[in-house]
């Protein structure tokens, strides 16, 4: 998946002209095929569970359907049809961009989620902003910041907001500056202060998974020997920080950013209901209560698309930033990124 | 911190826990309060009764939204329910599920890493594909997924939880597992005519399990704010359940009596630091 870290410019493989279209040739089918088995995926395990859609809402009294309007509704989403057959009338009109009609509203899904995505996009960017500007802030501290000063307090700062859940963070901000401060007012969800601080709810987890990486790049880069020459040349820690050690140090961070895109969806979906506002999350759960099977699919293969396309970009991106890494022939993926994916997983992929 | 201020208990409980360890390992204090933090959590779990004598469901109307005093910890709810009987009698809950969603994930996730480790061909080729999707969906909208097709309750929160875990627990067993198998004395083992069975049982399994601890105790305080998440939105069991999650959706329509949301906040958040401070020093030491 990523590429190896070998210096090997030598060793042309003569087969492989370019090993960079090869390599993005390969991530991009690979993207493709996780985006049509994500939306695979939500079927089957929509379909597979017990529980269905049929007769938990549309029997369900208090919505009212009489036996007509059902037999209708299930016609029209075919869900009289086998298994099978649903399966591939939906995945081919989902792969000419159809994303069918909710069940619950009988309205397109595809209106349904162009209404409330430009209000998530919003809160996603800004989260990743205050997620970026926090955890480079930590970061710049510890560095700085000598240990009996308080830098060992701002290197457990991550790991106390990984222990948070972010609707906790997002109430305090309500109650300390909403009602407290009465910066914003909870019945406007949707004014600057409001999504300001529902950004900030949203970014604090989300900062902890850069911080950690981007601290652990810091003080390995400190400890090589060109940060002691420059140190032995008398430049101070904001200097030595600023011209030498950030830069390498935040190109890794390209690839946990994009993990943590995943993240920043999930994490909308809690703070929209905690702030109040409509979105791509409160969608979800009217959709979840309701089973409406057709938003839920399209929800989750645009979140798949997404991050797929996220990390696609970071992943083609990155040996272009990075002049210490060449291809050499196709990435062997596997064997060689077995040792540091183990490492990886443990101290990136949580939340 | 926190922990002093939860329970005068706190320390022999640490000293308990640790004891058995320290022969072994020298345990950070910081360690030391932590397990003191789980292990206090597990007897609010296991016998709810020796630690609160106030009902957490029957409250008294008359000692409604009091703040937090020496009679009542935490204070009291709405209906005047003492809010740390509440969180005591709700540990059970949250822990379980969590504990549920842990054992899901490494059963599940290991069983799979395993094999694609282990075989290879193209059984890895269809579990890494597998998990490419888990992977691509965010873990915390496939669970509200599979809590929405199997139905809102507290059980399958934590079964949602542990699906949406898989996929971490099966990429590091797989690469656990790859890395063992390429040593020698697993090859020594072969040579010996150890069958593959035997030798993934005998050999491959418990070393490369051994990464798998500290993953699962990170993940397990994940689950609980999985579970949390999930329980705040409302798919976990309805009131009077007392889920720590829902104690803190319940706080959150009286933010004016705000040790309704802080007090079971700081519990939950006291509960994930030290799982996550055990799991790093797990990870350290081995």
């Amino acid at each position: 998946m990523r590429p190896s870290h070998r210096m090997a410019a030598g060793q042309r493989n003569p087969d492989m002209r370019n090993p960079y279209l090869i390599y993005a040739a390969k991530r991009l089918l690979q993207a493709v095929a996780v985006i049509l088995l994500a939306y695979l995926f939500t079927f089957v395990v929509v379909s597979i569970l017990p529980g269905d859609p049929v007769t938990n809402v549309l029997r369900d009294p208090q919505n009212g359907f009489t036996e007509e309007q059902i037999q209708a509704i299930v016609a029209a989403q075919g869900l009289d049809q086998p298994i099978p057959v649903q399966l591939w009338t939906s995945l081919s009109h989902f792969l000419t961009g159809d994303f069918g009609l909710s069940m619950r509203s009988s309205r397109p899904v595809a209106t349904l989620i162009a209404e409330v995505l430009p209000s998530t996009l919003i809160l996603a960017s800004a989260g990743l902003a205050v997620a970026l500007v926090v955890a480079f802030a930590i970061a710049y501290g510890t560095q700085l910041v000598p240990t009996r000063f308080g830098g060992g307090a701002l290197r457990a700062l991550p790991s106390l907001f990984l222990s948070v859940p972010n609707f906790v963070i997002g109430l305090v901000l309500i109650h300390a500056f909403g009602f407290q401060l009465g910066l914003f007012r909870v019945i406007e969800p949707d004014s600057a202060w409001a999504t300001a601080f529902a950004a900030i709810a949203l970014g604090i987890p989300i900062s902890a998974q850069i911080a950690e990486v981007l601290i652990a790049n810091l003080d390995h880069e400190a400890r090589q020997d060109y940060a002691a020459v420059a140190r032995s040349r008398g430049l101070g820690q904001a200097r030595l920080f600023a011209r030498h050690l950030l830069k390498p140090s935040s190109l890794p961070v390209v690839t946990v950013i994009a993990l943590t895109v995943g993240e920043v969806l999930g994490g909308s979906l809690i703070t929209e209901a905690v702030f109040g506002r409509t979105g791509i999350g409160s969608l979800v759960q009217r959709s979840a209560a309701a089973q409406d099977l057709p938003v839920l699919q399209a929800v989750v293969a645009l979140a798949a698309l997404v991050f797929v396309l996220v990390n696609l970009v970071a992943d083609l991106v990155y040996p272009l930033l990075d002049p210490r890494l060449t291809l050499v022939g196709p990435p062997r993926r596997r064997a060689d990124t077995a040792d540091d994916t183990a490492a990886a997983d443990l101290r990136t992929v949580t939340g | 911190m926190t922990a002093a201020s939860l329970s005068p208990l706190a320390s022999p409980i640490a000293r308990l826990a640790a004891t058995g360890r320290r022969a072994a390992r020298r345990v950070p204090p910081s360690v030391a309060l932590s397990l003191a933090v789980v292990a206090l959590v597990i007897a609010w779990a296991l016998v709810p009764g020796l630690f609160t004598a106030y009902d957490p469901v029957v409250g008294v109307p008359a000692q409604k939204l009091l703040g937090p005093s020496a009679a009542h910890w935490f204070g009291t709810d709405h209906l005047g329910r003492d809010l740390y009987a509440r969180v005591v009698h709700g540990t059970a809950s949250s822990v379980a599920s969590a504990l549920l969603a842990v054992v899901i994930g490494v059963l599940a996730g290991g069983l799979a890493g395993l094999l694609a480790g282990f075989l290879g061909g193209w059984v890895d080729v269809v579990l890494a594909r597998l998990v490419d999707i888990l992977l691509a969906i965010p873990r915390f909208l496939l669970a509200v997924i599979i809590v929405t097709a199997l139905g809102f309750d507290t059980t399958n929160t934590a079964i949602a939880t542990g699906v949406a875990a898989v996929a971490v627990f099966a990429r590091v067993m797989r690469a656990e597992v790859i890395k063992t198998r390429q040593a020698i004395f697993v090859e020594a083992a072969f040579l010996q005519g150890g069958s593959r069975w035997h030798v993934l049982v005998r050999h491959v399994l418990p070393n490369a399990s051994r990464s798998v601890l500290p993953l699962a105790v990170l993940q397990f305080g994940l689950s609980i704010l999985v579970i949390a998440g999930l329980a705040f939105l409302g798919y976990g069991d309805p009131p009077p359940a007392s889920d720590w999650g829902l104690l803190i959706a319940t706080g959150k329509d009286y933010l004016k009596w705000p040790w309704l949301v802080y007090a079971p906040a700081l519990v939950t958040v006291a509960a994930v630091l030290s799982l996550n401070r055990i799991s790093r020093w797990l990870r350290r030491t081995d």
